[in-house]
């Protein structure tokens, strides 16, 4: 083995590193946003309004995630509708598809996890919240939610770590992220062990902060539960 | 009549299925009325309390609160129910409720929990809801404690919290839903104690409660129910001492 060639190379792989935590990143904030109210609508009373989320998160969590991406990249162009449309320029880049096959997926989870956590704020509070009177829109603005984002951290530290390794078949469309980056190289290089170990390191960098970072969060969220006042 | 009481309550029915569990309640409260309602577990105190301020919703009956009435409609589950969402808010926010768990919210310091009514629902400005919040919880005996989390206090400290946090919404009628059951005994006293001097300013309370001495002592009326009907109704000489009704007579020799 040759490890030459992963110092000789590394820049190109961080650059792929780079493409990976954009996409990531961009599309776990598109879905995070997107997740708010399909949750919201998931818990509500009403059928109607739990059916629709319920059809949208039942065909994301039920199909493989390929199959999400080739829809979008591949399917789009199918309709002339589209072709003709301003957002083509956006939509005929590999990246942009990514992008909406990622975050239209991790909403579909987001969604659900926020879902269970609502439906995990203990009845009392929420009967408390009632009796002083509050309405709807502030039962869940300041109650609701924000108990629910307290339970979701650990669950959702965890969809952000499986959203990681999933943008890794962003490179089946073309896109050189960080495994798409390393099979280019390899493909120039003929040294599959050395890059792909490389790549692997470097996920496993990634997904070791993002383990850090939601502890954090989640100490953060929960700091009422420590046995005693942490001033600060 | 329903005009100058506190709270009046007609007929008021509640079944759970097809378990009747209220078969036809009166009450009404006038202002300064301290009332407690005692009966043996199942009797149907606990759900009576509730309907009070909806958080169960009555089979049949009429609700007025401070002369108001409470404009109801029948749901899909055949229970009436809130017809004007706006209307029951404001009803509620002018009667406490203190739970028999507390239900403080965790994720809110001791001071947040009291002024979060305040803010939200009475509009009050902060600095004004948090002079009033550090007055209540100084009260209640907690100022000391305003930074803390609730689940950095006992139980019975929980409560005064939760009786502070009740106060904040100044309401015109206190409800307690057995505020004493889930302590441990040797807390029960403190909030018996502020309890008693709620009493004593002259307000308005509803009471279900199994501490027997502290009925008789603070409350003017006593309601004795049994499987969902009224067997009692009086002054606490009266039904601690000559109850007309046998069932009632059997519970207090029962429980003295």
């Amino acid at each position: 083995m040759d490890f030459s060639v992963v110092i000789e190379y590394f820049p190109r792989l961080m650059q792929g590193a780079l493409t990976t935590l954009e996409l990531v990143l961009i599309s776990g904030i598109i879905g995070s946003v997107l997740a708010l109210p399909i949750g919201l609508a998931r818990h509500s009373r009403r059928l109607w309004l739990r059916a629709i989320p319920y059809c949208y998160i039942f065909f994301f969590r039920g199909t493989p995630l390929l199959v999400q991406i080739f829809l979008v990249y591949y399917g789009l162009a199918q309709f002339e509708e589209v072709k003709n449309s301003s957002l083509w320029p956006y939509l005929r880049e590999p990246y942009w598809c990514a992008i909406i096959a990622f975050s239209l997926n991790t909403a579909a989870y987001t969604a659900e996890i926020l879902r269970g956590a609502l439906a995990a704020v203990p009845k009392g509070e929420v009967e408390a919240a009632k009796t002083i009177g509050m309405r709807q829109v502030q039962l869940y603005r300041r109650i609701m939610l924000p108990r629910a984002f307290g339970m979701i951290m650990p669950a959702y530290g965890n969809e952000v770590i499986l959203m990681l390794k999933g943008s890794a078949l962003a490179s089946t469309i073309t896109l050189l992220d960080l495994t798409g980056m390393a099979r280019t190289i390899i493909a120039r290089t003929y040294t599959p062990i050395e890059i792909f170990l490389a790549a692997g390191g470097i996920y496993l960098v990634i997904s070791m902060v993002i383990i850090m970072l939601f502890r954090q969060l989640e100490r953060r969220q929960n700091r009422h539960l420590q046995p005693i006042a942490v001033r600060g | 009549m329903p005009e100058n009481s506190a709270i009046y309550l007609k007929n008021i029915h509640k079944s759970f299925g097809d378990l009747e569990v209220l078969k036809g309640i009166d009450l009404q409260a006038h202002e300064h009325d301290v009332i407690s309602i005692i009966g043996s577990s199942g009797s149907g105190k606990s759900t009576f309390l509730r309907c009070i301020n909806l958080l169960e919703t009555p089979t049949e009956g009429e609700i007025y609160i401070t002369g108001e009435k409470l404009s109801l409609k029948r749901n899909k589950q055949g229970d009436l129910d809130a017809s004007d969402a706006r209307q029951l808010a404001a009803m509620r926010s002018r009667v406490g409720f203190v739970f028999q768990n507390f239900n403080l919210w965790p994720h809110k310091t001791l001071i947040e929990n009291v002024i979060e009514g305040p803010i939200q629902v009475l509009g009050k400005k902060r600095e004004e809801a948090i002079a009033h919040a550090e007055e209540l919880l100084g009260k209640v005996g907690l100022l000391e404690r305003k930074d803390f989390y609730p689940n950095q206090l006992s139980g019975g400290q929980q409560q005064r919290v939760a009786i502070a946090r009740t106060l904040a919404m100044e309401p015109q009628v206190l409800l307690f839903d057995e505020p004493t059951s889930a302590l441990d005994p040797e807390l029960v006293g403190e909030v018996l104690n502020v309890m008693r001097d709620l009493a004593a300013e002259g307000r308005t309370m509803l009471i279900v409660t199994h501490e027997m001495t502290f009925a008789r002592e603070v409350s003017n009326k006593v309601m004795f129910l049994h499987q969902g009907q009224v067997e009692e109704f009086g002054p606490p000489e009266q039904v601690f001492e000559n109850p007309t009704s046998e069932r009632c007579r059997e519970f207090i020799s029962s429980i003295f």
